[in-house]
């Protein structure tokens, strides 16, 4: 072989490799008959099993199966999905979180619009008119509920029997149960200085003042003002007083349950999965409750509750076919499968729980028996969502500190806020 | 034989073989350079242009959602008002302290007092162990010891020594140092290790001339061991600099950077502000400040020594 043919062929391997590297894969997307096998992708690593479940029944139901690709950690998630908007590799279907994120994404022009879905699933009682606002952005709607749950109390129930003591219905109860479980020695309620530090915040800001806790997600009122001053006075007092668990401590809070170390905490309803997958019964082993308002001056009880979105792109793939999707998700057949293996409520409200502490709550919820609070994770716009999270965090170590913690999240949200 | 006589006259290197020196050069560097292209792509499209690319986007705003946005230095002047940096620059710095000076130290121990021994590989195992755990798992299993209410805290409480209540992963600046003593635990083997190295390539002469002249124990170790040691000793603290500067894996497994960012380093700060909150300009800043820092300081570190150890000799 010539130098020059030497060079050549070894320029042209260089080439190809260069190129075998930047290339993606074709994918199954061709042909004109539309896909028939869907990626989901999320952020719920957790719930594989699950998801492959509804994607074995869409298969039987309407020819169109769907496989997972799940992640458990959050940011690697978000940088993929939106490094996708800008590649080839777009999901036919992914998960994501409704508030300030979702508008993100939407403002974008990212998102397949879903209006012509919603008005039809209203219609026919798949989903209901109070949902549809969390997914509304500028008259139009997007994306469809992934799950729907309410915040409520967990509990130990062995924990509550031993000790003698009853659900509460007030808030005086609660700190009186609270009290006779400390007691007894056991901690009273779960708590966490990593991501979930908001819980007990938005609980005991609900509890109080409802309205406040809106305005706060608005803008119109101050992380400084008296109000929110206060709750942060009771949180400290109750940190002080013993009433938690070491925030610091990687001990999962279901098994914290499981073993009575702590008797309660406040989750979304999906914790049930939790709890079942360490082998508790509900209604046996633990329960769950309302929590009461810290105001009993409040008419209603106001309960946190949280929606995440199942969405497809408007550049999908085949757009048609994760419409078709998103409209066998959101039908009664889906939604039974989807909410009762995981034990949860669902966003449709004709779907049978065989749970009955939790079917009485999706009731109650259901009914108009609560006011219902948009989780403080979706509520905050995500600037002031990752400071609050912080703010929180070093207020659980240092509970003196609430001040110049709020004055932190004031900082974060007038500089949102500002450019609005 | 025939292979080893055969070789020079095909070989490329060996052109003067034929009568046509001047084109068989010209051919063999391009012959050369055709071969060695894949790899200067790959390490053009993986490692040069993600670098050029942050430098970049450090001075522009960037949501991963929108079209970059060039707005100078602004990322630059707001770093350095950011509040949080002075925190991440003194864990940092406590960092570069702790992993430079303990491991280093404690190496060295453990390396001359288990050199030349009876038994000295078995002494210097427990060491060498913890260096088969990868970073992440090295931190999940301090996590456990370290966590409130867990194993560090008991046995404290059981020995009836302060710290029993400490919750050591949650407060400042216990949570930085605690996990300096879990990275330490990790390499005081490998620096051990490096140093044995060290003093098995330390010519016998010397050493001998000493003890004859009267050096034992300390005085040897100070005045000959230790400066013949010297190119290694740089190497080592070298490789401990550059390692403490870019922290991070340890960290975020342990503490994530908190809580309320109080334990986080440089690198955590970058990885957060980038992909937690999405701000992918502003910690392309952060990263260059980082590489920047770590690059400056490796090489004046470096100078130093070259030229101290040119003084000498």
């Amino acid at each position: 072989m010539s130098v020059r043919a030497r060079v050549l062929t070894a320029l042209v391997v260089a080439a190809s490799l260069a190129l075998a590297a930047c290339g993606g894969d074709s994918g199954d997307d061709g042909g004109s008959g539309g896909k028939t096998e869907l990626k989901l992708y999320n952020d719920k690593g957790a719930w594989s099993p699950f998801f492959e479940d509804l994607g074995k029944l869409s298969k039987e139901q309407i020819g169109i199966g769907m496989t997972p690709v799940g992640y458990t950690d959050e940011p690697t998630y978000s940088a993929f999905i939106k490094a996708s908007f800008r590649t080839n590799e777009k999901p036919d279907l992914f998960t994501w979180s409704t508030g300030g994120r979702l508008e993100e994404i939407v403002e974008a022009g990212q998102v397949a619009e879903t209006t012509d879905l919603w008005k039809d699933a209203i219609a026919a009682g798949d989903l209901s008119k109070e949902l549809e606002e969390a997914y509304t952005y500028d008259g139009k709607q997007y994306c469809v509920p992934l799950n729907i749950s309410y915040w409520v109390m967990f509990y130990n129930k062995k924990v509550y029997d031993e000790a003698g003591l009853k659900p509460p219905t007030t808030w005086a109860e609660l700190m009186s149960n609270a009290d006779a479980l400390k007691a007894k020695g056991v901690t009273p309620f779960y708590q966490t200085s990593v991501l979930f530090s908001f819980v007990w915040f938005q609980q005991l800001l609900i509890g109080t003042n409802p309205d406040l806790y809106n305005k706060l997600a608005t803008g119109e009122a101050k992380y400084t003002d008296p109000g929110v001053v206060a709750v942060m006075e009771r949180w400290k007092q109750m940190i002080e007083g013993g009433y938690f668990s070491d925030a610091g401590s990687k001990e999962d809070p279901a098994v914290q349950l499981k073993t009575g170390k702590t008797a309660m905490g406040i989750f979304g309803t999906w914790f049930n999965t939790s709890m079942t997958q360490q082998g508790l019964k509900p209604g046996t082993d633990y329960g769950m409750f309302t929590i009461p308002n810290v105001d009993p001056a409040q008419s209603k009880v106001t309960m946190a509750f949280e929606s995440g979105p199942l969405c497809s792109l408007a550049k999908a793939p085949d757009t048609k076919a994760s419409t078709d999707y998103m409209k066998w998700w959101v039908g009664q057949p889906a939604q039974e499968k989807w909410a009762n293996s995981r034990g949860d409520v669902s966003a449709n409200p004709k779907v049978a729980i065989p749970d009955p502490g939790l079917s009485a709550i999706a009731k109650s919820a259901g009914g108009g028996e609560y006011t219902l609070a948009n989780r403080y994770f979706e509520a905050a716009p995500a600037p002031v969502l990752t400071a609050a999270l912080d703010a929180f965090g070093a207020f659980m170590v240092k509970p003196d500190t609430y001040q110049k913690q709020l004055e932190n999240i004031q900082k974060a949200a007038d500089d949102y806020w500002k450019g609005r | 034989m025939s292979v080893a006589t055969a070789t020079p006259v095909d070989s490329p290197a060996a052109p003067a073989a034929g009568g046509r020196k001047g084109r068989g050069d010209r051919g063999a560097r391009w012959g050369a350079l055709g071969f060695v292209s894949p790899a200067v792509i790959l390490v053009a499209v993986l490692l040069y242009a993600p670098f050029l690319y942050t430098v970049v986007l450090s001075f522009t705003e960037y949501d991963g959602l929108n079209s970059p946005e060039w707005i100078g230095v602004e990322n630059f002047t707001r770093f350095f008002d950011d509040p949080a940096l002075t925190t991440s620059l003194r864990n940092t710095l406590m960092w570069v302290v702790g992993t430079t000076v303990v491991p280093v130290a404690l190496g060295l121990v453990v390396a001359v007092l288990s050199f030349g021994i009876k038994g000295g590989t078995w002494l210097r195992l427990p060491f060498m162990l913890p260096y088969a755990l990868s970073g992440a798992g090295l931190a999940v299993i301090w996590s456990f010891i370290l966590q409130s209410g867990g194993a560090a805290n008991d046995i404290l409480g059981a020995l009836h020594l302060p710290g029993a209540e400490t919750s050591f992963l949650q407060e400042e600046p216990w949570n930085t140092l605690s996990m300096i003593v879990a990275w330490t635990w990790q390499q005081t083997g490998v620096n051990a290790l490096l140093f044995l190295v060290g003093l098995q390539s330390i010519p016998k002469e010397p050493l001998e001339a000493a003890k004859l002249d009267g050096a034992t124990g300390w005085s040897l170790f100070r005045h000959v061991t230790w400066p013949l040691l010297a190119p290694l000793t740089t190497v080592v603290v070298g490789l401990a600099l550059v390692a403490s500067l870019k922290t991070f894996d340890i960290v975020w497994v342990m503490t994530q950077g908190g809580p309320g960012r109080n334990s986080e380093t440089l690198a955590v700060t970058m990885y957060r502000d980038a992909f937690v909150s999405g701000e992918y300009g502003y910690g392309s800043a952060v990263a260059l400040v980082l590489t920047l820092t770590t690059g400056a300081i490796t090489l004046a570190y470096l100078r130093r020594q070259v030229k101290s150890r040119e003084a000498l000799g």
